[in-house]
C-alpha cells in the first residue's frame, strides 16, 4: 500500500492522513467546548424555585379540603383578636393531587417535602403520613374579592411550576403539565404585568370547582382569562368560566 | 475482514477512535453540566442531564452525517469512516439517556403509561407552535435504535447489503425528525436567536457537504448506455497503476483496475457496506482493497480470497488502440474473467 492508502487495521496511519484527521478531531473538540459554552449563554435564566427532594419535614395545622387542599398553619399574629393563617397547598407524590377530604377541618400532623418559588410554598405529602388529632378546627374563611379582570398569562401545573421541575412551564414542559393536571394537581394561572412582575392565581370555575380537564388544551400557551379575582389569606384565586379562555 | 463473528474486532485505530470519542463526550457532558450548575444554580440535575445529553446527541449526529460526504470530497477523511458505527451507536446511547430522563421527568408517575402519555398528551398536529415535538424525538430514537442494534456485520450479512443500507439510510429521516424535535420543541420555549442560528449552521453544514459531494460525483454518473455490447470506457493511460477509474455503464458503476500490465473490471460496489471499490487499491497481495473497511477481492474473479466468501460481479474487458472497452452486461458475482493484457 502506498503512503495515501490506509485501512484502519493497518499498523500505523500515514502522516499525510494523520495530519488531517488530527485537525478534524481538534476542530470537533473545539466545537464541543464552544457549543457547551454558547448554549449556556443562549438559554433563558432559570426561576428561583426549589424542591427540597430528600428532605422530609413534619408539619402540623388544619387541613382545608375544598377543591384545592390547603394546610392552614396558624400564625403568631392576630387580626382583631382572630387567628391568622398561612395557607400552604398540598400535593401528593408523583403527578397526583392530594385527596384531603377525609381530613377536612381536622388538625393533623403530616410528613412532607417543601416546594417553593419566591413567596409561594407547597408541600408534597408523604403517602400515608397524615396523622389526625382528635381536635377539629372551625375556620371561617375570609375571602376578599378584588374585582373582575381579564389577565394574560400561562396555565401551569402548580407542583412543577413551584419547584419540582425547573423550568416548570412553557412548551417543553407542556406534556408534563398536562399529565399533572390530569392527575388532579391544581392549576395555577401565572400572569406577568408590563413591568415583568409575576403573580400566580389558583384557577377554578366560577363556582369554585376543578376545571382541570376543561383547560388541558390551553396549557403552556399564551392565553387570556376573564374572571373574578379573590384573595384568601396569602393566596390569590381566579374564578373563571373555561369558555372565557382565549389564545393570544 | 473476519471469517467469524466477534463482538468487536479491536485494533489500534479502533481503540484510539473510541478513546477520542468517549473523551470528547465526557469533556462535553462534564463541561455542559458543570457550567450549568455554576451559571444556573436553580437548574435541577435532571434538566442539566436532559439538556446535556440531548445537545451532545445532536452534535454527534451532525459529526456522523458529515463524515460520509467529507470522505466523498477527499479520501483523506476515510479513517473517520472506518469506525463510524461506534460513533453511531454512541449517538444512540447518548440520545437514549436524554429520552429516558425526559420520559421519567415529563411522563412517569402519572395516571397513564408514560409512552401512551407521549402519544396522547399533545395532539395539535395542525399547529407549528404547539406541535407535539416529543413524538418526533421518539420516532427518531426508534430509528437510531434499529440502526444501533443492526450495526454489526452479523446483521449486514443476514439482512443483505441492500436492505441493511436502506435501513441505515433512515438516519436522514431521523435527522429530519430531530431537527423538527428541536425546532418545534426547545426553540419554541427559548427566546435567544442563538439556538436557532446554531441549528441552522448544523443543517447548512450537513446539507451543504452532501450537495458538494454529490456535485463532485456528477462526472461519475455520466452514463454510458448499452445493452450487451462492449462500450468504450476510458483509456489505459487514464488509469493509475494499481488503481482504478470508475465509469457508470448501463446504470451500474464499474471499477476498471490497472495492475501488472493487465486490466480487470469489477462492480464498484463492495459487498460489505457498498463502499466504492474503485477508490480502493490493489495491494502487494494482488487484491483490490475497499477503502472503507478493507474488504478484499481478486480483480480477475471478483471473489474474496479464501476463507472469505464475499463476491462482486465482474465485467469482460478488452483493449483496442490504448482504449479500454467494457462489456455492458455484468457477469455473475465471482465469475472469473481473463484480464486484458496491455
Amino acid at each position: 500500500m502506498n503512503e495515501d492508502f490506509y485501512i484502519g487495521y493497518l499498523p500505523k496511519m500515514p502522516k499525510s492522513l494523520s495530519k488531517i484527521i488530527k485537525t478534524f478531531v481538534i476542530l470537533a473538540f473545539i466545537a464541543a467546548i464552544g457549543l457547551a459554552v454558547i448554549l449556556w449563554i443562549a438559554q433563558k435564566p432559570f426561576a428561583k424555585s426549589v424542591f427540597e427532594f430528600g428532605t422530609v419535614k413534619e408539619f402540623s395545622g388544619t387541613i382545608q379540603a375544598k377543591t384545592i387542599p390547603f394546610l392552614l398553619i396558624e400564625k403568631a399574629e392576630k387580626n382583631n383578636g382572630l387567628p391568622t393563617f398561612e395557607r400552604i397547598p398540598l400535593v401528593a407524590e408523583g403527578k397526583h393531587g392530594f385527596d384531603g377530604k377525609s381530613f377536612d377541618g381536622q388538625q393533623i400532623k403530616l410528613k412532607g417535602t417543601l416546594i417553593y418559588r419566591d413567596d409561594l410554598q407547597m408541600i408534597e405529602v408523604v403517602t400515608d403520613s397524615v396523622e389526625k388529632s382528635p381536635n377539629t378546627n372551625q375556620i371561617s374563611e375570609k375571602s376578599e374579592s378584588l374585582g373582575k379582570f381579564t389577565l394574560k398569562g400561562e396555565i401551569v401545573d402548580s407542583k412543577c411550576y413551584l419547584g419540582v421541575m425547573n423550568p416548570g412551564q412553557s412548551k417543553v414542559h407542556r406534556d408534563c403539565a398536562v399529565a399533572c393536571l390530569r392527575g388532579g394537581i391544581a392549576p395555577l394561572f401565572a400572569v406577568k404585568d408590563f413591568q415583568g412582575n409575576v403573580s400566580e392565581l389558583w384557577l377554578l370555575s366560577e363556582k369554585g370547582e376543578a376545571i382541570n380537564n376543561e383547560i388541558l388544551d390551553f396549557v403552556a400557551e399564551p392565553i387570556e382569562i376573564t374572571g373574578e379575582v379573590k384573595r384568601v389569606d396569602n393566596q390569590l384565586f381566579i374564578y373563571a368560566n373555561p369558555t372565557s379562555i382565549k389564545r393570544e | 475482514m473476519s471469517e467469524k463473528y466477534v463482538a468487536i474486532s479491536w485494533n489500534r485505530q479502533k481503540k484510539i477512535y473510541d478513546a477520542l470519542l468517549w473523551s470528547g463526550v465526557a469533556v462535553y457532558l462534564l463541561l455542559f453540566i458543570g457550567l450549568g450548575s455554576f451559571l444556573q444554580p436553580n437548574a435541577t440535575i435532571e434538566t442539566l442531564i436532559i439538556r446535556g445529553f440531548g445537545t451532545c446527541a445532536i452534535l454527534l449526529l451532525h459529526i456522523v452525517l458529515i463524515i460520509g460526504p467529507l470522505c466523498r470530497i477527499s479520501p483523506k477523511f476515510l479513517p473517520l469512516l472506518y469506525n463510524r458505527r461506534h460513533l453511531g451507536v454512541t449517538t444512540f446511547l447518548i440520545g437514549a439517556v436524554h429520552a429516558v430522563f425526559s420520559i421519567i421527568q415529563f411522563h412517569a408517575l402519572g395516571t397513564i403509561n408514560p409512552i401512551v402519555s407521549i402519544l396522547v398528551s399533545n395532539t395539535k398536529f395542525n399547529s407549528i407552535a404547539d406541535f407535539p415535538f416529543q413524538i418526533l424525538g421518539l420516532i427518531a430514537l426508534i430509528i437510531l435504535f434499529l440502526m444501533a442494534v443492526t450495526s454489526h456485520d452479523f446483521w449486514l450479512n443476514n439482512l443483505t447489503a441492500p436492505i441493511w443500507k436502506t435501513l441505515h439510510t433512515l438516519v436522514y429521516v431521523a435527522y429530519a425528525l430531530l431537527i423538527g424535535h428541536v425546532a418545534l420543541g426547545v426553540l419554541q420555549s427559548e427566546t435567544s436567536p442563538i439556538l436557532a442560528i446554531l441549528l441552522g449552521i448544523g443543517l447548512v453544514l450537513v446539507v451543504g457537504l452532501h450537495l458538494i459531494s454529490a456535485f463532485k460525483e456528477t462526472d461519475l454518473d455520466k452514463e454510458i448506455v448499452s445493452v450487451d455490447e462492449f462500450v468504450e470506457a476510458c483509456t489505459v493511460a487514464e488509469i493509475p497503476e494499481k488503481r482504478a477509474c470508475i465509469r457508470t455503464i448501463s446504470g451500474e458503476r464499474v471499477a476498471i483496475f490497472k495492475y501488472d500490465g493487465k486490466i480487470s473490471a469489477v462492480s464498484n460496489v463492495c459487498q460489505h457496506q457498498n463502499g466504492p471499490l474503485g477508490e480502493g487499491k490493489i495491494g502487494d497481495d494482488g487484491c483490490i482493497t475497499c477503502p472503507w473497511h478493507g474488504f478484499q477481492y481478486l480483480p480477475e474473479t471478483g471473489a474474496s480470497p479464501p476463507p472469505f466468501t464475499e463476491k462482486v460481479p465482474t465485467f469482460n474487458v478488452k483493449i483496442e488502440d490504448g482504449k479500454v472497452f467494457v462489456k455492458a452486461k455484468p457477469n455473475k458475482a465471482g465469475t472469473r474473467v481473463e484480464p486484458a493484457k496491455i
